[in-house]
């Protein structure tokens, strides 16, 4: 097992597996760059980083959207899914990005496109489900009042 | 920007590869086929612009920012 280095602006030099570089044959949308690897901070945390291999200042923080969005569900159109080649949705691991804020109630995840990772392939699609927002909130207000609470 | 007149029916070709062409036209609406490559990907600009945007804006997240977001979660 190979190992690669990592540069990050945000946490210096990283040694991971090179098998867990992700190839994004097109890139992020809007954003390019053609390999990227998740980075999993401390145990328990729902947050990881996907970070370029290409570019140390370049990390999207992303999470599982079901542990924020139990009715989450990735609706791909006929064509694209033949397009990217999706065979096994269950062999597909699924992200959102998460865009940060200074306040925790406007702190969203893009459940309109996630991120699936298959075998090593990444790709951002588009999600064509009902209630897909590109901003959807992760903390809503009275979730937020509730853990401040406790 | 190029600008080319076509009627319903007729195709526009991006390269040797891609195929534009207009299905039909009801009053202000145009139906648009595309025949592309599957490395083309294909988004409707207003789709691709807000998610080019999100992407954007997620890549300046802090460390800070996402530990604080991770204790609170927890």
């Amino acid at each position: 097992m190979s190992a690669v280095t990592l540069d990050s602006t945000r946490f210096g030099a990283v040694q991971i597996a090179a098998e867990s570089v992700i190839e994004f044959s097109n890139g992020l949308i809007g954003l390019g760059g053609s390999r990227y690897a998740l980075l999993t901070s401390d145990a328990g945390s729902p947050f990881a980083w996907l970070h370029s291999m290409e570019d140390a200042d370049v990390a999207l923080p992303v999470t599982n959207p079901w542990l924020f969005f139990s009715e989450f569900a990735v609706d791909l159109s006929d064509g694209e899914a033949e397009r990217l080649g999706v065979r096994d949705p269950n062999a597909t691991d699924v992200w959102v990005t998460v865009r940060a804020a200074s306040r925790l109630e406007d702190f969203s995840a893009n459940l309109r496109a996630p991120i699936l990772v298959w075998n090593g392939k990444g790709h951002q699609v588009i999600n064509e489900a009902q209630n897909a927002p590109v901003r959807a909130s992760l903390f809503p207000a009275a979730m937020t009042e509730q853990v401040v609470a406790a | 920007m190029l600008i080319v007149t076509r009627r319903a029916g007729e195709k526009v070709m991006l390269g040797d590869d891609v195929v534009v062409a207009v299905m039909e036209i009801v009053g202000s609406t145009v139906r648009i086929g595309i025949d592309a490559p599957r490395s083309v990907p294909v988004y409707r600009e207003e789709i691709w612009h807000a998610v080019k945007e999100e992407n954007e804006a997620a890549a300046q997240a802090d460390t800070g920012a996402m530990q604080d977001a991770a204790n609170r979660s927890g």
